[in-house]
């Protein structure tokens, strides 16, 4: 009975770290299986969000909602950005692009060192979610468990934008076949734009709400985007959904798994994503279309 | 030539800003400029005495080398801007993040700014990679944190801090006596981590301490502990012993409290877990912890009421036992050019600080052993709060190490 006690917590655990990823990889997904650029400048905008909560947030939910503002705002400028820098190296292929976005990234990292100093900085998240409650016969801090109903209606708010409007089966059609929408006089770099911008807005307010679960530091954009980058590949590209299982599917290894087993904890994480691509190499849930 | 340390910098984890980039190079060619071509000048001249200060100036260490450096260049100034009683230039150079980094910030020291001695390195892998250079080129190197438990046989290599598992060894005995049932065991999962963990269970086991488990996370990839602490929950452990540093300290003790652990499962750990920067990130969550260190900012004694009054005046910050040992390696070559009879080169300067008696210093006095490293009496720790700041506060003695 204890031991499955600790384990449902474990797994409610995962559950929150599960949809904390998937809203930092929905966006890179989206970007990749669209525009064919690789954002390697994706964690800097989770660190975007998460510095927005640290500077912002002063325990009330006043200072929570303008952290929200500031870094969705933020961030969705910055997907912006991005966008309009790769977007004339759109025929030099992955490298060029990767290359452009790992210095933006390097850059950004190093002003947020010198803006926020190299220590990893915790943000207490308001004054009346902090404190635990017991769950399963464990404390379990209240944050985490808003933080999952948050996100869960976030993400199912991503879907049914995705797979249920019509300007989701623009976008859709635009991740399967961009010439097609192209020629049919839709200005596909508009969507393009608004798909980058929303997908980083996402992974910052990822960043602004999850920075008491993951919190901003030197090197964390760098671990953001790995992990961001497996549940990409894991799920498929391009996929709202295959984000979304994704990112529970790493959760859980994340914390069932290396609760179960401890000793293989460094090799779970791409042990998880070698058996995925083995069974499925396109991912489990791949976009329709070219390819 | 500068050049190499600014690649391997690049490559280890970000571009540096332009402007700093410049203004280090600058800073290094002022500093440099005048030894410049004067080869094996070291030998007896009547100019300043050049120390090399090599301490991480970008990269995760930051803090610590800038604590290093504060403390270094606070003893300087209050003698006048002497060591020894012979005017000093000190030569900053950057130690960087990795080996490279450091072995090249070494390697300019030694070789073209032809400094007397060295000082500094916070890292145990640049330790290990510049050690034959020194031993080679016969330069005292007194280090002021760096000092790895399989650092042995060395002739010019002094630490003013502590061997890698002192920490733990000190520990061990008196958690066995206090702590009533298993004791649970997790680290960081690299050398550091382990040597702590082998500390410890060598005064521990001996004692009569029962071990609950020992589990090693993955470094730096974990920031999420609650898998490893529902474990610990789960188990029968009566107290926790830990070895983490830096924002997995941080991540760890603030988990600590959110998933109830503290203030029902007492964790001690060596002081790096709330020591410097990490104890304000922490916060609250860390009261009640404790910790072994050489060194406690508050310890009362004459030599650091002024150490720690005049290091809060100046730096507006706690000293931290990297800044102390510092300051304690200033104080060992003070007292060792101050000894040198006749020619001063990096020779007479090694036999005179092999020569030195007891140190007086703030954390209380101690000498070096025969392995160059520190006879101390070590301290425990708790975190509390005093008067609204949480401080490490000294509650005890565990006894002298090093001998």
């Amino acid at each position: 009975m204890d031991a499955l006690a600790t384990n449902l917590v474990t797994v409610v655990e995962g559950i929150a770290f599960g949809l904390l990823l998937f809203t930092l990889a929905v966006g890179l997904s989206l970007v990749f299986g669209m525009m064919d650029v690789l954002n390697l400048a994706h964690g800097t905008l989770y660190l975007v969000g998460a510095y927005a909560a640290y500077a912002l947030s002063d325990g009330s939910w006043w200072g929570l909602a303008l952290a929200v503002v500031v870094g969705t705002v933020a961030g969705a400028a910055g997907g912006g950005l991005l966008a309009g820098m790769t977007l004339p190296l759109s025929r030099r292929g992955h490298l060029d692009q990767a290359l452009l976005t790992l210095g933006v990234a390097f850059i950004a990292a190093e002003l947020f060192f010198e803006a926020f100093g190299h220590e990893v900085v915790p943000t207490a998240p308001p004054e009346a979610l902090r404190g635990s409650v017991e769950l399963f016969g464990r404390q379990y801090p209240v944050y985490r468990l808003v933080f999952i109903a948050v996100a869960a209606v976030l993400a199912l708010a991503v879907y049914l934008v995705f797979e249920r409007s019509t300007l989701g089966a623009l976008v859709r059609a635009t991740v399967a076949d961009r010439e097609m929408v192209h020629a049919m006089g839709v200005d596909t770099r508009k969507v393009l734009f608004g798909v980058f911008a929303v997908g980083a807005a996402l992974a910052a307010i990822g960043g602004t709400l999850g920075a008491p679960l993951l919190a901003p530091g030197p090197g964390i954009d760098e671990r953001v985007l790995v992990l961001s980058l497996v549940v990409v590949v894991i799920g498929g590209l391009g996929s709202v959904r295959g984000a979304l299982l994704g990112g529970l599917l790493i959760g859980q290894v994340q914390t069932l798994g290396v609760s179960l087993l401890p000793d293989l904890a460094p090799f779970l994480l791409f042990g998880a994503m070698l058996v995925v691509l083995a069974i499925k190499p396109a991912g489990l849930v791949p976009a329709g279309g070219r390819r | 030539m500068q050049t190499p340390r600014h690649l391997t910098r690049a490559r280890s984890r970000a571009l540096p800003p332009l402007i700093a980039c410049c203004g280090l190079a600058l800073t290094l060619t002022a500093c440099g400029g005048s030894s410049l071509g004067s080869e094996g000048s070291s030998d007896g001249d009547d100019g300043p005495v050049r120390i090399g200060l090599l301490v991480p100036q970008s990269g995760i260490y930051t803090s610590l080398g800038d604590d290093m450096k504060n403390a270094f260049e606070m003893y300087v100034d209050l003698n006048d801007g002497q060591l020894g009683g012979r005017d000093v230039e000190v030569i900053l150079a950057d130690e960087g993040e990795t080996a490279d980094s450091g072995q090249a910030g070494a390697t300019k020291l030694i070789k073209s700014d032809d400094v007397h001695a060295v000082t500094g390195v916070v890292s145990s892998a640049v330790m290990n990679a510049i050690k034959d250079m020194v031993e080679d080129d016969g330069v005292p190197l007194v280090g002021s944190n760096a000092s790895p438990t399989d650092l042995v046989d060395v002739d010019y290599i002094w630490r003013t801090s502590y061997v890698n598992d002192e920490p733990g060894i000190a520990l061990g005995e008196h958690v066995a006596n206090t702590v009533d049932g298993p004791v649970y065991l997790i680290a960081a999962d690299y050398q550091a981590g382990k040597d702590e963990i082998e500390g410890f269970k060598e005064t521990f086991l001996p004692a009569g301490g029962e071990v609950a488990d020992e589990v090693y996370t993955p470094f730096p990839a974990t920031t999420n502990f609650q898998p490893y602490l529902a474990q610990i929950q789960s188990s029968d452990a009566a107290a926790v012993f830990t070895f983490y540093a830096g924002g997995a300290a941080v991540d760890f003790v603030k988990q600590y409290d959110d998933y109830g652990l503290a203030g029902n499962i007492p964790l001690y750990a060596p002081g790096f877990l709330t020591e410097g920067g990490v104890l304000p990130a922490q916060g609250a969550s860390a009261e009640g912890i404790f910790t072994s260190m050489n060194y406690s900012a508050d310890l009362d004694t004459e030599l650091n009421n002024e150490f720690a009054s005049e290091y809060v005046e100046r730096y507006d910050l706690e000293p931290t036992t990297y800044a102390m040992a510092s300051y304690d390696a200033a104080a060992v070559l003070d007292q060792a050019i101050a000894a040198v009879d006749g020619d001063l080169t990096r020779d007479s300067i090694n036999d005179a600080i092999a020569g030195l008696g007891e140190i007086d210093s703030p954390r209380g006095p101690w000498r070096f052993n025969d392995g160059g490293t520190p006879v101390q009496t070590w301290y425990l720790r708790e975190v509390a709060d005093v008067d609204g700041d949480l401080k490490n506060v000294a509650i005890g003695e565990l006894g002298e190490l090093g001998d």
